[in-house]
């Protein structure tokens, strides 16, 4: 089987419990993104079927270094992607979470944007709300909202791969040039009940320490997420008995597992 | 919207008064009363105190062109009180109870008031 390494440690798996997202920012290769670069609009299947593209990106260490540490082993590799390209200037998306929002405690699923060029704040850059993955709200209900404290615009470098978890609030912003801006979005599912097998210095499970309060948040609702915020972190570890069906059942549930991937 | 109007009112009185008030001039009038706009500020305040901080804002002006503007973290208010103070008026307060209450669940942004200016 492919063997791939846990990236995050206690504290990278607990920032992301709480902010919900991650970015590595500039690691695929310069090549590679100028060929992605040119792919028109739409869905990508063939092209996330070949090798140039799993070892490029859905393989890449690190970033298969966080599914690793966020779905454990044998998770569920991509057969499914949609280029999400925009050129012509536009007012930019309302705030969404996709498909049917998935509530549970668990972390089953990992939406990936990966951008081949560079995106600047002018080019209409993904705009997400960290935290909001711990929101139940109706995608219609939401669309009338507009600038949230402590929003981030991914103005990012060529190469990037955003990782989050299914279920932030997401759209793109606002785009003020004529610039091809593309993003490639793909999801990893997990296929086995978790434990605690990300990179751990001892086998002494740490607290949940909460990260703070989003700027948006009130402080109650701060309570709630660090309440939240431990129900995930338990399930994680292993210490919580609450099943979740594996690999989940989504509507765009979409991979091959880990374990049957040659290169 | 008021303003407009007192400054017509107060042409046609000038006019008036030298005689020299028409139909047209009172057509001018009826035109800028059905001119008004109405302006609706939605500001999402950390409690139900209105000189609470702000968590999130969206404006819909339907006097300015549907052009793309780049994000802003800088609140227009600091408080719903302060907005009311620039002549904003409450449409809409937070009704809390409207909405299902746990321990453990967030859902949308609180505390949603919604104001208006007639322009």
């Amino acid at each position: 089987m492919y063997n791939i390494e846990p990236t995050l440690n206690d504290d990278d798996v607990m920032q992301f419990i709480h902010n919900g997202y991650i970015t590595l920012e500039g690691i695929i290769d310069a090549d590679f993104n100028r060929e992605c670069d040119t792919k028109n609009g739409g869905r990508l299947n063939e092209f996330v079927h070949t090798g140039e593209f799993r070892r490029n990106v859905l393989l890449h260490p690190e970033v298969a270094g966080v599914v690793r540490s966020l779905l454990g082993d044998n998770f569920l590799v991509p057969t499914n992607a949609h280029h999400h390209l925009f050129e012509a200037p536009h007012r930019g998306q309302t705030w969404h979470s996709d498909g049917l929002t998935e509530y549970g405690y668990g972390i089953t699923h990992l939406q990936c944007y990966y951008y081949p060029k560079e995106v600047k704040i002018e080019d209409g850059p993904t705009m997400i709300l960290p935290g909001s993955h711990f929101r139940l709200v109706d995608r219609e209900a939401i669309a009338h909202y507009g600038n949230i404290l402590g929003q981030l615009s991914l103005t990012v470098p060529a190469g990037t791969v955003a990782m989050t978890r299914y279920g932030i609030w997401h759209k793109a912003g606002p785009k003020l040039n004529a610039d091809r801006r593309g993003m490639i979005k793909f999801s990893y599912f997990r296929t086995e009940m978790p434990k605690r097998d990300w990179v751990c210095e001892s086998d002494d499970i740490p607290h949940y320490q909460h990260k703070g309060r989003h700027p948006y948040v009130t402080e109650v609702e701060s309570y709630r997420d660090r309440q939240r915020g431990q129900l995930t972190w338990n399930w994680l570890c292993g210490l919580t008995e609450v099943e979740e069906t594996l690999p989940p059942v989504k509507m765009f549930n979409s991979g091959i597992p880990l374990s049957e991937i040659t290169l | 919207m008021k303003i407009a109007l007192n400054d017509w009112l107060d042409k046609c009185i000038d006019k008036l008064n030298a005689d020299e008030l028409t139909e047209v001039d009172l057509k001018d009038v009826i035109n800028v009363w059905n001119s008004e706009k109405q302006l609706i500020l939605y500001l999402y305040s950390k409690s139900t105190n209105l000189r609470s901080p702000l968590g999130g804002w969206a404006l819909f002006d339907p006097t300015v062109p549907d052009e793309p503007e780049l994000p802003s973290q800088e609140p227009p208010y600091a408080s719903v009180l302060d907005a009311v103070r620039d002549g904003w008026r409450i449409v809409h307060f937070p009704r809390p109870e409207l909405h299902s209450f746990s321990d453990v669940e967030n859902a949308y942004l609180s505390f949603e008031f919604i104001l208006e200016k007639i322009v």
